[in-house]
């Protein structure tokens, strides 16, 4: 029921990912709004001190920043994607209505 | 906009969190009553491909950079109930497996990305008549963005250590918001009128 074209933009959206995110990201030392409103009012950030995943900030431990983020996003994809049908699945048990 | 662990105080953390189960709770009732396999099967592969879609974070000159969120775009094509579902599931995934996103912001997450731009996306969209729809769904994508951020700076703003704390996060977020806002409403309505066109069974 997955349509195979569907999929393969998404995975062709991964492959391109790390141009912009690990890339064009360092180029410009990458921060958000956030990050500045959160410096202007003394917020820090904890992340770091308290992580518990070994895939941080889509990196792959022993793999390069550029090629860990794909595989990185191919496990994301992937794990959405697991959880999502498991979720369709629900709304085709009873109550549901095609 | 996903807020770390550390930038929430725990009031803000546990009112934001009550907020996402219960919302969490609903939406689910109401995806057992009311949606069909097929439309939430439609719900996983946009979740997905709304994941890919925020991994690509574009550098803005003067040194920001915003990604594509997506909420507004779940809201339009999903309704609110499945929406609100397939970001739930981007933001669970982000946080849980790749700590973008604090665990304790969790919630607040939600609230700004799952609820907030899903809503007004799916809102102004159902406001705008026919041929107009691109109109709203470019408003959705923008107000979406807009208020999920202006929303974010109130949560970082009373979490501050300053007094004045909301005074500056507040206007920081809402205008970044507001400017970069524009490219999700672009995207948003560019994405809907294509697949009105080449997919029309997607808006029963």
């Amino acid at each position: 029921m997955v349509s195979k074209r569907v999929l393969l933009f998404v995975a062709l959206l991964v492959l391109i990912s790390p141009v912009f995110g690990v890339i064009l990201s360092e180029a410009v030392g990458y921060h958000e709004p956030l990050d500045i409103a959160a410096e202007e009012v003394g917020l820090e950030d904890i992340t770091e001190k308290v992580n518990w995943t070994p895939f941080l900030d889509y990196t792959v431990p022993g793999l390069p920043d550029t090629i860990g983020y794909i595989v990185a996003g191919f496990i994301g994809v992937c794990a959405v994607l697991a959880l999502g049908l498991g979720v369709a699945k629900l709304a085709g048990r009873k109550g549901s209505k095609t | 906009m996903h807020i770390p662990d550390g930038f929430l105080d725990p009031l803000t953390a546990a009112v934001t969190y009550a907020i996402m189960l219960a919302y969490t709770a609903f939406a689910f009732i109401k995806l057992r009553r009311e949606e069909s396999e097929d439309k939430a099967t439609l719900a996983a592969v946009l979740a997905a491909g709304i994941f890919a879609a925020q991994m690509l974070n574009w550098p803005i000159p003067g040194g920001t950079s915003l990604h594509f969120v997506g909420g507004a775009l779940a809201g339009i094509l999903l309704g609110p109930w499945l929406g609100y579902i397939s970001l739930f599931l981007v933001l669970l995934v982000q946080c849980l497996v790749f700590h973008d996103g604090g665990i304790t912001a969790l919630g607040a997450n939600v609230l700004n990305m799952a609820i907030i731009d899903v809503l007004v996306g799916y809102a102004l969209y159902k406001a705008f008549p026919g041929k107009y729809k691109p109109v709203g769904a470019f408003l959705g994508g923008w107000l979406g963005i807009t208020l999920a951020g202006v929303a974010c700076g109130i949560e970082i703003g009373v979490s501050s250590q300053l007094p004045y704390g909301l005074a500056v996060t507040v206007p920081v977020m809402g205008v970044w918001h507001a400017i970069l806002g524009v490219v999700e409403g672009v995207i948003t309505a560019a994405v809907v009128t294509y697949l009105a066109r080449r997919a029309p069974y997607l808006f029963s």
